[in-house]
């Protein structure tokens, strides 16, 4: 993140807009439940530092994320979301009925909020890291056939 | 009834962006402005009390305008 961006106005560009990006997609994450906002959102607002590096800094870019990466943590994000749900299913309820989380918090809705916040970072981090996929899927150079290297 | 006339404003603007995206010859002009209707969207969802529909259309033009610009480096900027 130390070096020249390619220009003046890049740079500042860069460095000016993606932190409150990143602190903004969180604020999202985080009052999803009360207020405009949620898992989706604050993944593509999150996925947006490491679109804008790429975009800038080409396949040199630090501030990345590699395309085999993504697609494991993309899993990974889907996974978070249905370990919710086996939690629910392992302390006696359905899947994804809140009230039966293991760990037992005194107000219920509480409880529904801390299980909903689990969702949304699963949801959040799955489409993240699907969007960063969808864009080194773009600018991936193929050969003559079409086919990618 | 000033709510009536923005409202009206709005989606004359609509109209027109999306005819200039049509009948842009230049590929990259035509990205730019399809943003420029995804904000009058956004300002059209807000009107009508769905900011959730706006926040997610504000994110998500942002995101197909990189993915329209990168995507301009396989093919020609120009149509014939």
């Amino acid at each position: 993140m130390r070096g020249p961006f390619g220009g003046l106005i890049l740079n500042i560009a860069f460095r000016m807009l993606v932190p409150f990006t990143i602190v903004y997609g969180i604020y999202v994450l985080c009052l999803g439940e009360f207020s405009p906002g949620g898992g989706f959102q604050a993944g593509a607002l999150l996925s947006v530092g490491v679109l804008l590096a790429r975009m800038i800094l080409g396949e040199n870019a630090r501030f990345n994320v590699l395309g085999k990466t993504s697609v494991v943590l993309a899993g990974v994000g889907t996974f978070l979301y249905t370990l919710t749900g086996w939690l629910t299913i392992f302390g006696g309820g359905r899947f994804l009925e809140y009230d039966f989380m293991p760990i037992r918090m005194e107000p219920a809705h509480e409880m529904h909020a801390m299980a909903i916040f689990m969702i949304e970072i699963g949801v959040a981090v799955c489409v993240m890291m699907t969007i960063i996929n969808l864009m080194d899927a773009i600018i991936k150079r193929g050969d003559e056939d079409g086919s990618s290297k | 009834m000033q709510i009536y006339i923005i409202e009206a404003v709005l989606l004359i603007f609509l109209i027109l962006i999306t005819c200039a995206v049509i009948f842009c010859k230049d590929i990259l002009s035509a990205a730019i402005i399809y943003s420029a209707f995804s904000f009058c969207a956004v300002l059209l969802y807000l009107m009508m009390g769905a900011p959730d529909v706006a926040f997610t259309e504000a994110v998500i033009g942002t995101i197909s305008t990189i993915f329209f610009v990168a995507s301009l480096k396989k093919i020609d900027r120009w149509c014939k």
